[in-house]
């Protein structure tokens, strides 16, 4: 049964020799497999990819509790899994990173999906994504990490999703699904700072937020929003126009598009500022975009419905996880950034989403 | 997981301890205010104690202290609270140190202070300082409304008043006691809780008070007595364990006439071994055998009857015929029926261990020799239900996982019911997938997991299933779950986990309701809540819960069955209920007085029901059968029972187990009452 498996895992992929002999470390990311209610400790050194450990999660035996999100702390001492589904509110379970240890559990509100914590740790952010439920805006729960009590919940727009904090911690953004905006919140002051609405070729600040786009609408249909490391700009995927929008951080205005291959989803920016890896859930790849030159490089990845990307503290490489289709088990790829190719791979359980970089050892190179 | 306070704060409290929750996020402060920090040591709070009333604010302003109550300032804290009773805003920006306390419904909360002190790290940490507690009161207790007895007031009687404490809203105040007193008390005396007993005729007074602050008086005539003699008769003088006994008594005045409104006060006493319950309603039931004396009294008269209690029928065997796989995935739902050609076919869900995406075809026709035909393939990772129409001639499976997240249902072709087709599905506002369906001829109750509402859909033509209505408890709220619903084509029945059973009209006529417009006929919820499946025969509806996580759930789930009478319907009412102390029940079906269920780690339970139920079915002895769906090899989990559905069908029992797939049992009172 589900909950009982806590196993090594025996897939192993080599990594190539080239890459390897450029591996001086070892990786290290987590992955939540939603159609299993599995997380995914997930290795990479000189021997290959490989999925170390699978920590159950989720109470229920007859239901999918839904992992969806996954977060790590700034400080690597705990991740976070949201547990989209519920009676009907989902719930962030923390654990302890490296014993993956149960530390405490929250009830948030409805679908809660991504995540992100504050630069110093206290307060974690997590948007209740709200996905199959009506077209009314939802919130963002904000939670006092230490205690995990939740406390409050932020109401922004439907179906709100992608959770990202800047890097000088000011700042909670999140983009609107259902209603084609980027949401900016206070983390001070806890309430909505400034909306952006994301009409394609209309984008512009809103005094409050908007209702759901009629059906039929030209849509951006953004599905996630990352910062650059210096705060300057921030990077959302227009996941039903194929482009990705590249928005002053502090005008709010689109500075540059980039178009992608179909759907993309999930991005992440590299610590160095230099590469913005953007996963393409229509195109079964992530496309690398130079963002100085904004020229993009295409990697095929090893199974369909690409989900989620982190990219390690060195900037070299890109973890990406692979959904895959019903009973074919999911993978997690990892992509070289410096060479634009993918180096490992390896299968992790049903439908892998969320994935949260851990550690790298040594810390830094 | 439960959460705990920190253990420094039940040393360093000064109030009361409770759990945490932070208000806001507060940045790391200066060096000059963790250093602050370090030397608070308790907390002043204005007002103290701090007390509002439902839907006010208040002001709250905490000065924090040291070791000797001096005042510290410049140090930077937070309050934590994990209570709905209250909610809180900073408004420290503008007004020092304070907070707006608003009181969201009546109650008790604690709320802790924290305060931020360096760590080791250069960093902070919160130090809890301290609780205190915010109490919020109802809206102002305005009245008592004394509730009229049901029974006249005669000499040597007791029975029970009742009494609302009401606000000044015309509300059932939630935090008022009621307290009674007699001020005739030669005539009335009365219990704190309302127990009366008429002491002798005259004018009495009965006194509800609430909260000791507002009263209400209820003055009556005590009456003589007119009861000569009470006469006892058993409508059955020898019972088995959990028969319902009744009994006719009759009180009898002067003249030998009948009196009607009398208080009965009733008795049960063990002869050979205690173990049976008495009902205020004279209903008397056994758990275990002997003689017991039954007493009925009213006032100084009384009168005896004595039944004999006898064992059931012990629980004979339930014997194997055959199991069947699948081995790599866990199995879900099940249906078995009778195809158009004639032969018997049982469809089995796959769910998400292994990869729920396969609905499986097997011909039971021969139940000995079950054979695997053929599967249906659907883009998903659960294949929670599996639902076949009156005349077998479509099918319907729901979806949970679908790669493109739309989930939905599939329809399913039975033209040829060894190999299905698939000739339609429907995802359109059902993306999330649909957890259970109820067919009721050509309309579907389908419970959407997006929305926690039932939606009705039309499947008239099964190629083009289109949307015909949707219900749901409490419109435009989010704060309820729905999990599961069966009809009988005048009723349907819908477990709304925390809100309970709740019954529609659907076609009755009782409550204006249609099939495609059901109308809201009446609810019941129970403290536990978790109301995960219902199932109706006769005038009573079983109701089972689900429970995980809890402090009892150290082998697996918990739950039971809750027997609620629905002789009327306007107001069902628990009469009983069947629990398995070692496991907790999933899905059940109810057929000819035998209620069967997939006990999940208990495997599966066949339950007599017949007759008049109350009380504790289990320690009754009415469980008449049971098996453990465990297998050694060959399975998901060898030796693991995990029952999730049965289903009675041409004189055996099919059980789905998630861990070990299909199986068919036998039971003789099964072959004896099935179809």
């Amino acid at each position: 049964m589900k909950k009982l498996i806590w196993s090594l895992a025996v897939c192993l992929t080599a990594v190539s020799p080239a890459a390897a002999q450029e591996l001086a470390g070892r990786y290290w990311v987590y992955v939540a497999n939603e159609s299993s209610d599995l997380i995914s400790r997930v290795r990479l050194d000189r021997n290959g990819l490989v999925e170390e450990s699978t920590i159950p999660v989720g109470i229920m035996p007859a239901d999918l509790d839904g992992a969806h999100g996954l977060t790590v702390s700034p400080d690597g001492r705990h991740w976070y899994v949201s547990l989209a589904h519920g009676t009907p509110y989902g719930r962030i379970w923390k654990f302890t990173t490296g014993s993956d240890r149960l530390a405490d559990t929250a009830t948030v509100g409805l679908f809660p999906a991504s995540m992100a914590v504050t630069p110093d740790g206290s307060m974690l952010f997590a948007v209740n994504f709200n996905l199959h439920g009506d077209a009314v805006p939802s919130t963002v729960s904000v939670l006092f990490t230490p205690t995990m009590q939740e406390v409050t919940q932020i109401k922004t727009c439907v179906k709100p999703h992608g959770s990202r904090i800047n890097t000088s911690g000011t700042a909670h953004y999140s983009v609107c699904v259902g209603s084609d905006q980027l949401v900016e919140i206070s983390t001070r002051s806890l309430q909505v700072a400034r909306i952006l609405d994301l009409t394609p070729g209309n984008e512009r600040v809103l005094a409050s937020p908007a209702p759901a786009p009629v059906p039929g609408a030209e849509r951006c249909g953004p599905t996630w929003v990352v910062p650059s490391p210096d705060d300057r700009f921030l990077y959302v995927p227009c996941n039903q126009r194929g482009l990705i929008l590249e928005i002053s951080a502090t005008s709010l205005a689109v500075t540059r598009r980039f178009a992608t291959g179909k759907g993309p989803y999930n991005a992440d920016v590299s610590p160095d500022g230099a590469w913005l890896v953007v996963t393409l859930k229509g195109d079964q790849g992530v496309a690398i975009v130079d963002l100085r030159t904004g020229t993009e490089t295409r990697v095929a990845t090893t199974q369909p419905v690409t989900h989620g990307v982190v990219i390690t503290p060195d900037s070299r490489y890109a973890f990406v996880s692979n959904e895959a289709i019903g009973a074919t088990r999911g993978t997690v790829d990892v992509i070289d950034l410096v060479h634009k190719r993918r180096v490992a791979s390896v299968a992790v359980q049903h439908q892998p989403g969320g994935i949260g970089f851990w550690k790298m050892d040594p810390a830094t190179r | 997981m439960a959460r705990r306070a920190p253990l420094g704060a039940v040393l360093l409290a000064v109030l009361t301890l409770g759990p945490p929750a932070l208000e806001a996020q507060i940045p790391q402060g200066s060096s000059a205010e963790l250093t602050a920090g370090l030397r608070v040591r308790g907390a002043r709070l204005t007002p103290d104690p701090l007390a509002l009333v439902r839907g006010d604010t208040v002001l709250l302003t905490i000065a924090l202290t040291d070791r000797e109550g001096a005042r510290v300032r410049g140090a930077r804290f937070a309050i934590s609270w994990g209570s709905d009773v209250f909610n809180a805003k900073s408004i420290k920006d503008s007004v020092p140190d304070s907070y707006l306390i608003v009181g969201t419904r009546p109650g008790e909360a604690p709320f802790q202070i924290l305060v931020q002190v360096p760590n080791d790290s250069g960093g902070f940490r919160w130090n809890p300082i301290g609780t205190a507690t915010v109490q919020v009161d109802d809206w102002p207790l305005a009245s008592v409304e004394i509730h009229e007895p049901r029974y006249a007031p005669y000499a040597g009687t007791t029975f029970r008043m009742t009494a609302t404490p009401m606000t000044n809203r015309e509300t059932e105040h939630a935090l008022a006691s009621i307290q009674w007193r007699s001020e005739t008390p030669t005539v009335a005396l009365v219990t704190p809780t309302g127990v009366v007993t008429i002491s002798r005729p005259g004018t009495a007074t009965l006194v509800a008070t609430a909260d000791d602050r507002v009263a209400a008086r209820h003055t009556f005539q005590a009456l003589p007595n007119p009861v000569q003699q009470l006469v006892i008769t058993p409508r059955a003088t020898t019972a088995r364990t959990g028969d319902v006994v009744r009994f006719d008594v009759a009180a009898l005045d002067r003249s030998g006439q009948r009196v009607r409104d009398l208080a009965l006060s009733y008795a049960a006493h063990g002869l050979d071994s205690a173990g049976a319950d008495m009902y205020e309603d004279g209903a008397f039931v056994a758990e275990n055998p002997g003689a017991y004396k039954v007493v009925a009294t009213a006032g100084q008269l009384g009168a005896e009857a004595v039944v004999e209690v006898i064992p059931r029928v012990k629980a004979t065997p339930v014997e194997l015929v055959a199991r069947a796989g699948p081995p790599d995935v866990a199995t879900s739902d099940l249906w078995v029926f009778e195809g158009k050609d004639g032969r018997d076919y049982a469809y089995t869900g796959t769910h998400a261990q292994g990869g729920g995406q396969r609905m499986y075809v097997w011909d039971v026709t021969e139940p000995s020799d079950i054979v695997l035909v053929d599967s249906v393939l659907v883009d998903a990772r659960v294949v929670n239900d599996v639902k076949v129409n009156g005349d077998a001639s479509w099918a319907i499976i729901t979806r949970e996982g679908a790669s493109t997240r739309r989930n939905g249902i599939v329809v399913l072709d039975l033209t040829d019911p060894a190999h299905p087709d698939i000739i339609a599905e429907l995802t359109d506002s059902l993306t999330a997938g649909i957890h259970n369906v109820w067919i009721n001829g050509d309309v579907v109750y389908a419970v959407n997991d997006g929305t926690n509402a039932m939606n009705i859909l039309d499947l008239s033509d099964p190629t083009n299933p289109r949307h015909a209505g949707r219900w749901e408890i409490r419109p435009g709220e989010e704060n309820k779950s729905l999990h599961d619903v069966w009809a009988d084509g005048r009723y349907a029945y819908l477990s709304y986990w925390d809100d309970g059973l709740v019954i529609l009209d659907i076609g009755a006529g009782t409550h204006g309701g249609t099939p495609t417009a059901p109308a809201f006929v009446s609810s019941i919820a129970y403290g536990m809540g978790n109301t995960h499946t219902a199932y109706r025969e006769g005038n009573y509806v079983f109701v089972g819960d689900e429970i995980f996580g809890c402090d009892k759930c150290v082998n697996g789930p918990r739950g039971y069955i809750h027997v609620m009478d629905v002789s009327d319907l306007d107001a069902p009412r628990e009469v009983a209920r069947f629990e398995v102390p070692e496991a907790g029940a999933h899905n059940i079906w109810v057929e000819n007085g035998l209620l069967y269920i997939a006990y999940y780690q208990g495997g599966l339970r066949i339950v007599d029901v017949t007759g008049e139920l109350r009380g504790d079915l289990y320690a009754q002895g009415r469980q008449i059968g049971w098996y453990h769906t465990a297998a050694p090899r060959d399975v998901l989990q060898p030796n693991a029972p995990l029952a999730w559905g049965p289903q009675p069908f041409k004189g055996n029992i099919f059980v789905s187990d998630m861990n070990s797939g299909l199986w068919v049992l036998h039971h003789e009172r099964s072959e004896r009452l099935s179809p």
